[in-house]
Formats: structure tokens, C-alpha cells, sequence
């Protein structure tokens, strides 16, 4: 096979997956292709798509298990910003609250005195029958309920003297649940290290006959949890790791709905975002998620991670409010959440380019070396850092982004040269060996462009 | 009054501690003058001052040898009606 060049005198920008007013959409060829038992299975994104996908988030829950306890203002105020963040259609579904302490209650109350009807606040209690009276007294919904299912926990965590006792204690709680008049949401607890035809088929069989003799809306939700992040996402892989296998083993022919269908990941092996997205298409309506990942040990699927892959899956943001993520992060800061410069989206430095010959292609055109319009979606234009792999053309873009000048009015690199020279020197005759901070260089700037300076920024 | 060529040669010595004698028209400026991109800039802003015009930025940076640079500084000042020997 032979491949001749298509020639072009104008670019091909492939503008139909880069559309750059939003993140990078995924576009598939045709079906994902699973072989269950030795068939292979459909899984058509098309029918991802058409789902009520949504993301649900554990930020107060196990985010909060990875670091101190956040005050209950702090609470009230993430949730009314993660409540703006996900849009009047709930993209961020639901989020759960621990109900154990004075401030557990106290914040749930409080945000649910906002009024927003996005996200749903449910619960968090152990698999235990008075817990119930906590989730009743609080007025809710629907609980989470820990039901490890590997026998990791089962046996050597919850000292069951067997797999029927343990299902039968699960079972009970699970009719307390109804009883109470509480929609149930099992969390299977270790799960990617659990026997899956052995002990997770045969409760969710007797979870789907439980759920048969109530209402749709006490009906059980299942959470995969993958407690320590050996969930994988790519085709061909045994069970209990495989994530395509595990949703259809439970979605098909345990008969469980998708929207009764939840993964919750663990970033142990860095798989967390993928695997999330992949439990999406394989058939879970929801990702659990947490604030910029923060969760127990190497943390969660990060929720607004999701929310870009949300919106590159489905081709538009729907109503999400994404510049809300970049003041999320702002507030997480400065409540002492530490978030790395190189962190995605987010992150100091995530959109700016140190090499000069990467910042002469932002200098001619930002799409070249930025992931999608940031300034429009996060408010965050691009950005460069200064150190001598920038190159005049990286402090030409410095300065014009001191000055506020785009387009045409942009300042010619021949006028900034002064400035350039400044910064080669520090590295080639003084010998320096660290960045250079924006308010070096505006010093700097200050006593080397003094036209410049007093033309655009006055006396300031 | 120095010549285009003159000023060019004084120009690209003082930037590239070349000494000026050394400069040949045939030379390179980044290649066989070793300048860099922060020199190449301050060349170019040196024969604007020096010759009283106005540079196009991206054609002048695309002006790889000294005799090129006299022979577009020439042009430039001819068509912006500046004066040269």
C-alpha cells in the first residue's frame, strides 16, 4: 500500500475534531469491540451519547478524606461554585456528604438552604441498619452504603465467616434502606480485585430482584469502586480488571440500568480520567469524580477533567459554566489546596510555553501551541514563561501581554530588544539558572522600554 | 558621509564583536558571524536608527548576509526617500 501526498497550498487544520472555541472533540470510526466469553460485543458510542450522561462528585467525601477537614463556610462555598460549574441541567449530578458530626449536618443543611437544584446532595454511611436514622433525620434521598465485595475485605477486612453471611448482612441493610423509605446506592468496595462471578453477579442478581418490589426511585444503584486504581480501560482485558467487561457483566446480564450505574475510580496506577471515560461508553451513566482529583491517596477522577471530556464527547458544553473552573482552582488555592504548576487546566503554568521557538509559533498563531481557546473556556489566554529558551520572540509576547496589545497593535520585537538582551545576559554572562518572575521583568521593563512604558501604562 | 556599506559592516561589528575589517559581504550573519536571535533583532533595530527608515520585521529578519542587508537597506531607503551615498 502505497501513500501518495495530498497536496494543499492552504492548511488542512482538521477543524472538525480541533474546533478551537471548544476541547478537542472525540470522534469514533465505529463501535468499541469487546470480546465477552469469546464473542465479541458492540458498544456504540452513538448510544453513550444518547445517554444521560452526568458526572457525580465526592469532593466532600472522599476528597475530604485526603486532607484536613475543610470548614463548613469552605463547604457551602465549593458546592454553590460546583453548582454554578455544572449548568442548569445537572451535569454535575449529585454529591455526597458524610452525616456523622455536628458540621457534617450543618453543611448539608446550609447547602441545601441555597436552593440549587443541581447537584443532588445524598449521603455516605457504613453498610450498618441505625445508620439509617441519620439519613432519615437529614431528610435524604438516597445514601451511599459501603458493601465491599472482594474477599480482601469481606474475609480479611469485615471478618465474615463467609460469602452468604456477608450478603445476607448486606441484604438486610439493603431492606432497612427501603424500609426507611431511602434510595440505596451500593458501593462494591474493591471491586477490580473482586471474585466477579463468584460474589458481585450473585448479590447484584439478588440486589435486582430486592429493587423489583419497590419503586423505581428506592430502586438500588451500584458504584463500582476501583478502591485501589487497577481498573483498565482497554479492550481484551481479564476480568476482574477489565472496566468494559465488569459494566457489561452488570449492565447486560445482571439487567442493571445504566442510570442506576456508577463508576468511582482511584488514580493509583494514573488511569483515573480514562478509566472513567471508559465506564461512560462501556454503560454507567455516572463518573464519580473530586475537585482537581484530590482524594484518598493518589486521589479521583478529577470533576472537571470529566467535564472537558464531557464536552468533547458530546460536541458542546450544555450549559456547563467552564470559566468556573479556573475560579474554583483560585478558591482552592487560597484555602491552602496545593495544585501544581503543570496541573491541567488549572495549574500555574498549564497553558504557558518556556522554548522561544514555541513561542514564535503562539506569537503567529495561539492555536499552534495552545490545547483550545483557554482565554474563552477558562479564562486563561496563553501564556509565556521567561528563561533563555525563550528567545526574542518569547519576550516580545511577555511585553505584549504587559501592555494588553494584540493583533495589529502588538509592539515589533526590534522595539523590545533591550529587554531580550537583559534576559540573555542573565543566563549567558551572569550564569543564572532559574526562571525569571513576571515582576523581575517588569522592573526591568520599567527602566528598559521607558517609552513603552509610560505610553501604556502611564505612571503605574 | 559613510556609505550604506560602511555603516552596515560598523553596524554588525559593534553587535557581533566581529571585527569590522573581518566582515565580507558573502558572510552570514547567524552562520559565519554567529549572531543570535537577540543580535539578529538588534541588528535590525540598529539600521532602522542608523539609517533613519522604517524595516519591515520579517523581511529583515529573513535577510541571512551582509551584502544582502546593503543591498535591502539600499532599496528601503530609496523607496522611503532617505539619502545614502
Amino acid at each position: 500500500m502505497t501513500h501518495p501526498l495530498i497536496e494543499r497550498t492552504e492548511p488542512n487544520l482538521l477543524e472538525d475534531t480541533f474546533e478551537y472555541s471548544l476541547p478537542p472533540r472525540i470522534l469514533f470510526d465505529g463501535p468499541l469491540v469487546e470480546y465477552i466469553e469469546g464473542k465479541p460485543v458492540q458498544f456504540e458510542p452513538k448510544e453513550a451519547r444518547s445517554r444521560d450522561l452526568v458526572i457525580s462528585d465526592t469532593t466532600f467525601r472522599d476528597g475530604q478524606q485526603a486532607r484536613p477537614p475543610y470548614t463548613v463556610d469552605q463547604m457551602v462555598r465549593i458546592y454553590d461554585l460546583m453548582s454554578k460549574l455544572g449548568g442548569p441541567s445537572g451535569i454535575i449530578r449529585q454529591t455526597e456528604f458524610f452525616l456523622y458530626t455536628k458540621n457534617d449536618r450543618e453543611t448539608l443543611d446550609r447547602c441545601r438552604s441555597l436552593d440549587r437544584p443541581y447537584p443532588e446532595c445524598t449521603g455516605w454511611i457504613r453498610a450498618v441498619k441505625g445508620d439509617f436514622r441519620l439519613v432519615k433525620e437529614a431528610g435524604l434521598k438516597e445514601t451511599g452504603m459501603l458493601t465491599s465485595c472482594s474477599d480482601y475485605h469481606i474475609f480479611n477486612k469485615l471478618k465474615f465467616s463467609s460469602r452468604k453471611e456477608c450478603m445476607d448482612a448486606y441484604c438486610d441493610v439493603v431492606a432497612a434502606a427501603f424500609e426507611a423509605g431511602v434510595r440505596p446506592r451500593c458501593h462494591l468496595e474493591d471491586i477490580t480485585r473482586a471474585d466477579i462471578d463468584g460474589f458481585v453477579l450473585p448479590f447484584a442478581d439478588r440486589l435486582m430482584e430486592m429493587s423489583a418490589g419497590v419503586s423505581e426511585e428506592l430502586s438500588v444503584k451500584l458504584r463500582l469502586c476501583d478502591t485501589m486504581g487497577f481498573g483498565l480501560c482497554y479492550p481484551g482485558v481479564r476480568l476482574p480488571r477489565s472496566i468494559p467487561k465488569l459494566v457489561y457483566k452488570l449492565n447486560r446480564e445482571c439487567g442493571v440500568p445504566s442510570d442506576r450505574l456508577e463508576w468511582h475510580g482511584h488514580n493509583d496506577f494514573h488511569k483515573v480520567h480514562a478509566n472513567g471515560l471508559a465506564a461512560w461508553l462501556y454503560g454507567c451513566n455516572a463518573v464519580n469524580t473530586t475537585l482537581f482529583g484530590f482524594g484518598e491517596r493518589t486521589g479521583n477522577p478529577p470533576l472537571e477533567a470529566a467535564l472537558i471530556e464531557y464536552i468533547a464527547l458530546m460536541g458542546d458544553t450544555r450549559g456547563i459554566e467552564t470559566r468556573v473552573i479556573t475560579e474554583l482552582a483560585e478558591y482552592m488555592r487560597s484555602i491552602g489546596l496545593p495544585i501544581p504548576g503543570n496541573y491541567p487546566f488549572v495549574g500555574k503554568a498549564f497553558n504557558t510555553t518556556r522554548a522561544g521557538i514555541h513561542a514564535g509559533g503562539l506569537r503567529q498563531d495561539e492555536r499552534i501551541y495552545n490545547i483550545f481557546d483557554t482565554e474563552k473556556l477558562l479564562g486563561r489566554p496563553p501564556r509565556v514563561a521567561i528563561t533563555d529558551k525563550s528567545g526574542v520572540d518569547g519576550v516580545a509576547i511577555w511585553v505584549n501581554e504587559l501592555f494588553g496589545l494584540t493583533g495589529n497593535d502588538r509592539i515589533k520585537k526590534t522595539r523590545i530588544h533591550a529587554l531580550a538582551r537583559w534576559v540573555m545576559d542573565q543566563y549567558e554572562v551572569e550564569g543564572r539558572l532559574t526562571a525569571i518572575s513576571d515582576e523581575e521583568l517588569e522592573e526591568k521593563a520599567r527602566e528598559l522600554l521607558k517609552d513603552l512604558w509610560a505610553k501604556y501604562k502611564g505612571n503605574a | 558621509m559613510a556609505s550604506v556599506e560602511e555603516k552596515v559592516k560598523e553596524i554588525t561589528s559593534k553587535v557581533t564583536k566581529v571585527p569590522v575589517e573581518k566582515i565580507e559581504l558573502e558572510n552570514a550573519f547567524a552562520a559565519d558571524l554567529g549572531a543570535d536571535s537577540v543580535q539578529s533583532v538588534e541588528l535590525v533595530a540598529m539600521f532602522e536608527d542608523a539609517f533613519g527608515i522604517t524595516l519591515d520585521e520579517d523581511e529583515a529578519l529573513n535577510v541571512d548576509t551582509v551584502g544582502g542587508a546593503i543591498e535591502y537597506i539600499t532599496k528601503v531607503c530609496a523607496e522611503q526617500d532617505v539619502k545614502t551615498e
